[in-house]
């Protein structure tokens, strides 16, 4: 079954498609900007250069997770799409496909963090520098040949590899399909992506394990991977909305992406505002029950030194303002309504990924929080400057998808 | 029941016209249908089909219904029910020390939130769907046509009911007619008796009755005597072919069904009975001195001292143990002891069996401020944080901790502080099971450190440290007590 469109009208907007070095460019100044200001702001309480670095390591890391966990995200939507068999999503499958293609780049993102350790720095990763560190806890796992920079770099290399291999995958199935609007691609997308989930939650909890947990090595929470996906996921919803959106302004996929799809693209965030605040609920009611100190470190840490306002905040910001702000269908279904909690969404993810990674870089300074801002907005640049280099030559609808009748079709019950 | 109030007799007269149902084979000629009737301005239709039809809600003109609404306040009645509910019993009503948490609402009241707000919704959705949909209702006119039975397997029905505000007769069946259905019916009123047949009403009391045979057979047996043996329901669980302690059997020479220990064997397990490593006490030795109280001692597990005594005393008696001249203990020996004045006490092990190393230190230290410092303290004073707060709180009923300084524990040595670690003494619950022997053996140590640093003085001190402690010899043995901490 073919539909009659306009081929225009799925391609990128012809401005957006220049956009791809200017944003690079940009994107990389302005994570340097940050990386001045808090040289010129002074990293933590105290200014040495060694305090001044290891606050930028944590400030790469933490904006560094901002966009992977988005992208990460959107790599599991395409998997459980297929799991499920799902019709609905076959309009704005497109979008996260190229947002889950943006994984190979982020790698190249990544390297300066493993090069760090080669350096032989521990401002990011205490674990680096056996020699200094003094908790028998991270020396045991030193010891095992776990928290080791050859074994780590090794571990980052498999994620990435695993990632990049199944996006690759599942990408070239679908443009097969641009092509031949055969079913076989998806038969085939449908018998993988079961054990592909499988993969991606091992490889996503032990990625994170190893990259932000790690930054804390006394600690542990078996839940942390979780956590990371639950934000991810919830991050991701946002970005494809507001992509979506931004599509439609420009006069792009007006018809192919309807008042239905944004419904349920929020219906998602709405959901997993929900199950982040159950994730991260879960894990503070075992600590602060338990209340074994080597176990509590982690939240002391991030209840004192003013990061106790963000960590108090995160509750309101992150769960119960979104939480009754997208709660009716009413919001979901308005564009302006549905953008405006996107926006929400995104910044309140930076400001997790801030929770989860700064406190350790030393106690709640201003300033420097700026030039970790700055990085921010530059990290985000640089991603979205990978999404359109891979969009500007994919058509934005897999249009010969045999599922796409039934994603136009598709109507919310009208409750 | 509800119909009786509502009909009047009306098996006389013919039936009344309710409204007019259309047939239809497929959904989309019913959406299509639908549609018409909607923007012909009808609100009092209804459609009927075999499976869900998406659109059907848009294409009746179906408003959206207000439930998330009801279903929102409902969730939120129940949330601040259980806030409400568990601020007023363990806050106010109640309060009760749990692991040394605060009272009132704490984040262990957020799951039982969380589960009365979803509880409250759920009920709330499916009652609240049942009342505003008019549910359960037992009949409708509909039913009165015999084509009307297709609905739930290949048929199609769109239904206009008479008491809509534009409804008239002929109009309806032309609009209908319009849009050519299968078959157009006026669906007549379903004028059969209201009441219910007699044999169901003499079912159901039949029911009811047989329903109180069992209860009446519970309290005739609950209020009579009976020289019946028991009545077993499962023979073979009853009389299993097994042979329980202490009876006999014709399997072995010598009839006995419990097999003594094979000579020169230790079972599994048991090894740690004869061990002073596991006790902190040598059985041997002490049954060397007197073997019949030794005995006595393995069998009760009670500290030959302490079972000398009225039981009421027993407490203050273990405290003082240590202490107190053996002679001066008893006062009402039982028989099986006898001479209670002379009764052997535990040979406690006064060497530590563990080497006194950094690592050990390291282990006792970790253990003592995991488990033993939120009653003892960090410094063993007694003054731990659910100490300190059952003291803010002035529960009569708790018993401080004994502070690890006091005198008599002082001189208690150490197989002696190994066993109320291993056994619990008063409040205090045993360790063993959450601390292996070496553990515990750490932790002795740690707590003979901690004595000592209370009472060292400059000879304890290396020579080539003792110039840094001169100027202030008061100080000095504050700040050896820091460094063996």
């Amino acid at each position: 079954m073919s539909l009659k469109y306009d081929p225009k009208s799925i391609q990128l907007p012809e401005r957006w498609k220049s956009l791809t070095p200017i944003l690079v460019a940009l994107g990389v100044i302005l994570v340097a900007v940050g990386f001045a200001f808090s040289l010129f702001a002074g990293g933590g309480a105290e200014n040495s250069s060694e305090a001044t670095m290891k606050f930028f390591a944590h400030s790469y890391l933490a904006n560094f997770m901002f966009v992977m966990s988005i992208a990460l995200g959107a790599l599991f939507f395409i998997l459980v799409q297929f799991v499920a068999r799902a019709g609905w999503s076959t309009s704005v499958r497109r979008i996260a496909e190229l947002l889950m293609q943006t994984i190979p780049f982020l790698a190249v993102v990544f390297a300066p963090i493993i090069i760090m350790l080669f350096a032989n720095m521990d401002s990011l990763y205490e674990w680096n520098r056996p020699d200094r560190v003094h908790s028998s806890v991270i020396k045991a796992k030193i010891d095992v040949g776990y928290l080791t920079k050859e074994w780590f770099t090794l571990r980052a290399i498999l994620y990435f590899t695993l990632w990049s291999a199944m996006g690759w995958w599942f990408f070239k199935r679908s443009r097969e399909q641009d092509e031949s609007g055969d079913i076989g691609p998806s038969l085939a997308r449908q018998k993988w992506a079961g054990p592909c989930i499988m993969i991606f939650a091992l490889s996503v909890s032990f990625a994170a394990f190893d990259w932000v947990m790690s930054i804390d090595a006394d600690w542990f929470s078996t839940i942390f991977g979780v956590y990371i996906f639950a934000a991810g996921m919830m991050a991701f919803f946002a970005t494809m909305i507001l992509i979506s959106m931004s599509l439609q302004r420009a006069g792009k996929v007006r018809e192919l992406i309807t008042t239905e799809h944004f419904h349920d693209m929020g219906k998602f965030m709405f959901g997993f505002i929900m199950f982040w605040s159950y994730i991260a609920f879960s894990q503070l009611l075992l600590y602060w029950y338990g209340n074994i100190p080597e176990e509590t470190n982690w939240y002391l840490v991030r209840l004192n030194d003013g990061w106790q306002y963000l960590a108090y905040g995160l509750i309101p910001l992150h769960f119960a303002i979104p939480f009754l702000g997208t709660i009716s269908r009413h919001v979901r279904r308005h564009r302006a309504g549905l953008a405006f909690w996107a926006v929400w969404v995104l910044v309140v993810h930076w400001l997790d990924m801030t929770f989860l990674v700064m406190p350790n870089a030393g106690p709640f300074n201003f300033m420097p929080m700026v030039g970790h801002f700055v990085g921010g907005l530059g990290m985000l640049m640089v991603f979205l400057a990978f999404f359109l280099a891979k969009a500007s030559v994919t058509p934005l609808v897999p249009m010969r998808d045999p599922r796409l009748p039934e994603a136009l079709t598709y109507a919310n019950p009208l409750l | 029941m509800s119909e009786h109030k509502s009909t009047k007799s009306i098996e006389s007269r013919p039936p009344k016209a309710c409204g007019w149902m259309a047939e239809f084979t497929n959904e989309h000629d019913l959406l299509d249908a639908a549609r018409k009737v909607r923007d012909a301005g009808y609100t009092k239709t209804d459609a009927f089909t075999p499976f869900p039809v998406h659109g059907i809600d848009h294409a009746l003109g179906i408003k959206p219904t207000i439930l998330p609404f009801i279903v929102l306040c409902a969730g939120l009645t129940g949330l601040c029910t259980a806030l409400v509910m568990q601020f007023w019993m363990n806050g106010v009503d109640y309060k009760y020390i749990i692991s040394g948490k605060p009272f009132g609402i704490t984040p262990a009241s957020i799951p039982v939130s969380f589960e009365l707000t979803i509880l409250f919704s759920a009920f709330t959705s499916v009652f609240g769907m049942l009342a505003l949909n008019g549910l359960p209702k037992f009949s409708n006119p509909i039913f009165t046509n015999p084509k009307f039975d297709r609905a739930t397997n290949d048929r199609f029905f769109l239904y206009v009911d008479s008491t809509d505000k534009y409804y008239n007769r002929d109009s309806v069946r032309e609009l209908l007619s319009s849009v050519h259905p299968t078959s157009l019916d006026e669906v007549m009123e379903d004028n059969s008796s209201v009441h219910m047949p007699k044999a169901i009403w003499l079912g159901a009391l039949l029911l009811v009755l047989a329903g109180l045979i069992p209860a009446a057979i519970v309290l005739n047996m609950r209020a009579s005597d009976s020289d019946l043996p028991r009545w077993h329901v499962f023979f073979d669980m009853d009389f299993q072919p097994k042979k329980k302690p202490q009876q006999s059997t014709t399997i072995f020479a010598d009839g006995r069904a419990m097999r003594p220990a094979v000579p020169g064997t230790i079972s599994r397990g048991q090894l740690e009975e004869q061990d002073p490593f596991y006790l902190g006490h040598d059985p041997l030795k002490m049954s060397l001195a007197d073997y019949r109280k030794a005995v006595f001692v393995s069998a009760t597990d009670q500290d030959p001292a302490d079972a000398t005594k009225p039981a009421e005393e027993a407490k203050p008696a273990a405290q003082d143990a240590a202490a107190a001249p053996a002679a001066s203990a008893p006062v009402n020996p039982p028989a099986v002891v006898g001479d209670g004045g002379t009764a052997p006490k535990y040979a406690w092990v006064d060497k530590l069996p563990i080497e006194v190393t950094e690592e050990h230190m390291q282990i006792g230290k970790t253990k003592y401020e995991t488990y033993c410092s939120s009653c003892h303290g960090y410094s063993g004073f007694g003054d731990g944080l659910v100490a300190k707060r059952a003291a803010s709180l002035l529960q009569d009923t708790w018993t401080p901790p004994t502070s690890l300084h006091a005198d008599r524990v002082q001189k208690q040595p150490v197989g002696q502080i190994f066993h109320t670690i291993s056994k619990g003494q008063g409040k205090m619950a045993s360790y063993a099971s959450s601390l292996s022997a070496k553990e515990r053996w750490a932790v002795v140590l740690y707590v003979k450190a901690l004595q000592r640093s209370r009472n060292a003085n400059i000879e304890d001190v290396p020579v080539e440290q003792r110039s840094s402690l001169t100027p202030s010899v008061s100080g000095a043995s504050e700040s050896t007590g820091a460094t063996v901490k």
